[in-house]
């Protein structure tokens, strides 16, 4: 124990030995130098080794457009080893020569020259009072970071341009994610992950010089909170996808009635009336009956327009009648006088027939002379007995009836064939309870015509059986007015009456129903005539 | 003739718009412009420098002979921000517009050694140097037009003679350092006009802020 204590002792002697030779001191090195705000600067040095004598340091400068040779002016400011030149000291734009001296009581030492200028040399402070904010909006949050100019620096009078840089990152990673922020003292970082920790840095630089140190991490914490927005628009897209799925069911469902709502089948061409298939078919009488009947040909049996009946007056021998040009028209059309009631018992009313061929006259019985001798209705009805019969005594309206009638075939029996001139085919009825035997004494004689339909009978030709002319005294008695006896057919559609003067008091029993008679002269070339019946006398 | 006249007629009616929509365009917008115009100017070059600097060994300089001096260094110029700050108007245009006007030929002298550097990025270096020399040129022209809108005090131009590179060498250390020196040079003086024209915009938008 006691040779150890020897030992250091020897040990600590030989080192305080040691130490007593000085030397000049090492030559001190300048590091940096550096200018915050382009307004002072300030630099350091590394003193070499000071040769184990108290060694001052001492920092000459030498300056563009100074002369002389100038010391530090402020050696404590910025601590040890520094110079801090201030305002007063410092200028931009000019080259400074610095040396740092290091002297102690053997010499000194001098370091190398350190060619500087202010603009080379400028670093700013770190930014200042880092702030995050977590901005939440309807849509998403954002991250919102602001911050303030480092200190010291001037912001107002444009001498210092500063832009700022920070950093972001998130606590898992690792990796630091930059972003400029140009002159802007603020930054918003968007799409942030909700529950995430975010730490961010930011760093700045003056003009084009270098950049400042990172400042301290500043962290903040992202509330969870879509989940909320999330289950809302879930709720929303199940509720709005039942609706959908219906009408998509329904629509397939109901597919046809779409399909026809929305493609309605485009129809073809089509004649009306007429089967397009049937006439495919091929069946010919059903297609041409169907193309005639479409056509609405008039009918023959359709020309009824103005007579209900007509008249057929069957002639034997009698050839054609005497020309009468009065009736010039001619019209296939009938009329039949009310008063041809074959059938005394049926008492008919007559109306007034217009009679086109005279231009529409219907009084026409007032153009009959008076004196006209009316034939008996016996003679004068010659008509098919039945049918006319019917029609005739059928109301008053005369166009009523014989409209019904289909066709003349009903009197085909009836007519005979006639001639061109036309002549009046009058058929003896036989109904006379009386005496039959009558020859052939029911034609009169149509003297003369006047005017428009106008018959003369000729009274002259009395040579009949008295039988006839006993009724037709009889009747005449009472209507002598009404009824004339066709005398003869002239031809020219000339009826010639005969006008009786008998005044025979026998009555007709039948005769109740008398009419005038008018009668039209107006023979058609077929087998009827126009006849105007009178209004009738009741 | 109708369709010619309307024709006639828009065409002026266009023209005097475009003419009052140039001459309405405002001095704060076009110093914004020429600020930028110029901060561009000032980062090419500092950037320049940089890349040179990296494979050009540091000459130590020392006060004895004297180092060279810019051939801008007669200009009169403000040193600190007091100085800068006490300068009219008129007299930062001015200075800006001497000092971009100075430096016209001694770009091309630039460019043209650029060429026949012997540098690895020598093509990259002869690429800014031509930016470089575009940049100015515009920012030359935006400066022209500003100055006529600020007054007769600002377009007037300092002359500063640019007598070529007496120094440069043949061999290629003493091109390099030349080219260098003049690239340093062009350096402090963009960032001269930068500040100047910074100061201007701030003094300029007194009601922007954010523009200073």
């Amino acid at each position: 124990m006691w040779r150890d204590l020897g030992l250091a002792v020897l040990v600590l002697l030989s080192a305080a030995v040691e130490s007593n030779s000085t030397s000049p001191p090492g030559k001190p090195v300048l590091l940096s130098c550096r200018s915050p705000e382009k307004e002072t600067f300030t630099c350091w040095w590394e003193p070499g080794s000071d040769g184990g004598l108290p060694t001052t340091y001492r920092l000459y400068y030498e300056r563009e457009r100074l002369e002389g040779v100038h010391e530090c002016p402020d050696y404590w400011s910025a601590g040890s080893n520094s110079c801090f030149f201030n305002k007063t000291h410092t200028l931009i734009w000019v080259d400074y020569y610095l040396t740092v001296v290091a002297s102690n009581a053997l010499g000194n030492a001098t370091s190398d020259i350190f060619k500087m200028d202010v603009m080379e040399i400028m670093k700013p402070n770190v930014p200042e009072n880092v702030t995050l904010l977590v901005v939440e909006t309807e849509d998403s949050p954002y991250l919102h970071i602001r911050w303030e100019h480092p200190r010291n620096t001037d912001t107002e009078s444009g001498w210092v341009t500063i832009k700022y840089e920070l950093r972001i990152k998130q606590e898992k990673n690792n990796k630091w994610k930059e972003y400029m922020s140009g002159t802007q003292s603020h930054f918003s970082l968007y799409s942030i992950a909700p529950g995430g920790v975010y730490t961010v840095q930011v760093r700045c630089k003056l003009d084009h010089g270098s950049w400042s140190e990172w400042t301290n991490s500043t962290n903040v914490k992202v509330p969870n909170y879509v989940q909320n927005e999330r289950s809302f628009w879930i709720l929303v897209a199940t509720l709005s996808a039942i609706p959908f799925m219906a009408a998509m069911c329904t629509l397939i469902v109901k597919r046809e009635n779409v399909k026809q709502c929305v493609l309605p089948p485009v129809p073809g061409p089509k004649i009306r009336g007429v089967d397009f298939h049937l006439l495919m078919s091929g069946q010919s009488e059903d297609s041409t009956n169907a193309l005639i009947i479409n056509q609405n040909f008039p009918l023959i049996v359709g020309w009824k327009d103005q007579m209900e009946e007509y008249l057929i007056v069957t002639e034997n021998d009698i050839g054609p009648p005497s020309d009468a040009s009065h009736c010039q028209k001619r019209k296939k059309s009938l009329i039949i006088p009310a008063g041809f009631c074959s059938d005394w018992e049926i008492q008919c009313k007559s109306t007034h027939i217009q009679n086109d061929c005279a231009g529409g006259t219907k009084n026409e019985t007032g153009n009959f002379p008076k004196n006209n001798k009316s034939l008996s209705g016996e003679s004068l009805s010659y008509m098919e007995p039945s049918k006319l019969q019917k029609q005739q005594c059928l109301g008053q309206n005369f166009v009523n009836t014989e409209a019904t009638d289909p066709s003349p075939l009903n009197y085909d029996n009836a007519v005979k064939p006639f001639t061109n001139s036309g002549y009046v085919d009058i058929r003896k009825h036989v109904e006379n309870t009386q005496e039959v035997n009558v020859k052939q004494v029911d034609y009169s004689r149509v003297e003369d015509v006047n005017g428009d339909n106008v018959f003369i009978l000729n009274n002259k030709n009395l040579a009949f059986n008295s039988s006839g002319y006993m009724d037709f005294q009889r009747q005449e008695e009472k209507l002598s007015e009404d009824y004339s006896r066709v005398k003869e057919v002239g031809s020219n559609n000339v009826v010639v009456l005969q006008i009786q003067d008998m005044s025979a008091d026998t009555k007709n029993p039948h005769a109740t129903g008398a009419h005038k008679m008018g009668v039209c002269t107006e023979l058609i070339n077929s087998e009827y005539i126009d006849t105007i019946p009178a209004p009738p006398l009741m | 003739m109708a369709h010619r006249e309307t024709n006639g007629s828009k065409l002026f009616i266009t023209v005097l718009c475009m003419v009052a929509a140039c001459s309405a365009v405002p001095i704060n917008d076009l110093l914004d412009r020429a600020s930028q115009r110029s901060d561009m100017l000032h980062s090419l070059s500092t950037t320049l420098t940089k890349d040179l600097s990296n494979h050009v060994p540091p000459v130590g300089w020392t006060m004895m002979p004297r180092p060279p001096l810019c051939h801008t260094s007669s200009l009169q110029t403000p040193n600190d921000k007091e100085q800068a700050l006490q300068l009219s108007e008129s007299d930062l245009m001015s200075l800006a517009r001497s000092l971009l006007q100075a430096w016209q030929d001694p770009l091309v002298d630039l460019s043209n050694s650029a060429n026949s550097l012997l540098h690895p990025s020598q093509s990259s270096i002869s690429n800014k140097i031509r930016e470089l020399q575009e940049h100015s040129k515009s920012l030359g022209d935006g400066l022209d037009i500003l100055s006529g809108k600020m007054g007769p005090a600002a377009q007037a131009i300092s002359s500063l003679p640019y007598r070529g590179s007496n120094d440069i060498g043949e061999d290629n250390i003493s091109k390099l350092t030349n080219f260098h020196f003049l690239l340093s040079c062009f350096r402090r003086d963009s960032h001269k006009i930068d500040s100047f024209l910074k100061v201007l915009r701030c003094r300029a938008a007194k009601v922007q802020p954010e523009m200073c």
